[in-house]
């Protein structure tokens, strides 16, 4: 997998040093407070992380408006380095939205510092597997979608390398 | 090909304009290298060399009979792909921009408390290397399902 090009390519500089930006991702407080868009909840005491290479990070989702979806994603980790990076896979599973199987996914979070004290995030991350089989329909849909999808995934990998 | 090979192999085939062009060329109807030629700023060997991509990913077929070899468009696997990237698109873009906000959060938290570790004109150096309890202690609580809307 290491070497296939990944779907999703975002790089975001926030406005934090590195080793705080690290501690968002990797401690439950600060990680409850952030991850996921808004109208989600994570309870903390369904939190568990054990940051290490090998370790995992365990939680689940939940949301208020929508008390029927109960998601537990349970990532394991397969690179970390202090600070700098969060390497593993995904594994989604629960009572997720209609049409939306479990699934895994495999995610790299890297921090690289910026002047001023910021931090630059480079996030990757790969497809999952089952959805390189073929299904019939929609494709032209899914073709106007993905111009725009790969013109932006570019322009960010461009900028990454330059 | 495997499954994930296919899907490089698609992805790559369609970050080319020039292959995107020809794919809503053969949206319309199946045509020869000649017609799809006409439009397009390059030549018939260019565009054959185009269509051999785009048949290596299955994103189109050629019929192998008679003198006009037409391509044919294959309606294919991406619809579900394209949603899965646009949902964690959003994903990442909604939630980072919580990130932000709270990253704000916590160093305003910081500064009220006069701790200067995580000031930007600090040098990062200076920036302790773990999680000790002295740090944790100005980490906000986190917030119930409730309040956070």
């Amino acid at each position: 997998m290491d070497t296939e090009t990944p779907q999703i390519v975002i790089s975001r500089v926030m406005e934090a040093p590195r080793e705080l930006v690290y501690r968002a991702f990797t401690d439950p407080d600060h990680f409850a407070a952030w991850w996921g868009p808004i109208g989600n909840s994570l309870p903390r005491d369904e939190i568990e992380f054990d940051v290490r290479p090998g370790g995992y990070q365990r939680w689940t989702e939940v949301f208020p408006a929508h008390p029927a979806l109960r998601v537990h994603i349970y990532v394991d980790l397969t690179d970390v380095a202090h600070g700098e990076l969060l390497d593993g896979v995904m594994h989604v599973t629960g009572r997720l939205q209609d049409g939306i199987e479990p699934f895994e996914t495999r995610f790299r979070v890297e921090f690289h510092d910026e002047a001023d004290g910021r931090t630059r995030l480079e996030i990757r991350q790969w497809l999952p597997e089952h959805l390189a089989a073929p299904s019939e329909q929609g494709w032209l849909e899914a073709f106007t979608k993905l111009d725009v999808t790969l013109t932006s995934a570019h322009a960010a990998a461009v900028d990454v390398e330059a | 090909m495997s499954g994930t090979d296919q899907l490089s192999a698609v992805f790559s085939a369609l970050a080319d304009p020039t292959r995107r062009a020809i794919l809503a060329e053969l949206a319309d109807r199946d045509a020869t290298v000649t017609e799809l030629t006409a439009p397009l700023p390059i030549s018939m060997p260019a565009v054959s060399r185009h269509l051999k991509v785009l048949e290596r990913a299955a994103l189109i077929s050629r019929s192998r009979s008679g003198k006009w070899r037409a391509s044919r468009l294959e309606a294919a696997p991406l619809r579900e792909a394209a949603d899965w990237i646009e949902r964690y698109r959003r994903f990442w873009d909604s939630s980072l921009t919580r990130l932000d906000a709270h990253l704000a959060t916590v160093r305003a938290a910081g500064r009220a408390t006069g701790r200067t570790a995580h000031d930007p004109t600090v040098p990062d150096s200076t920036v302790p290397d773990k999680v000790d309890d002295k740090e944790r202690s100005w980490t906000p609580k986190p917030r119930r399902s409730s309040s956070r809307v």
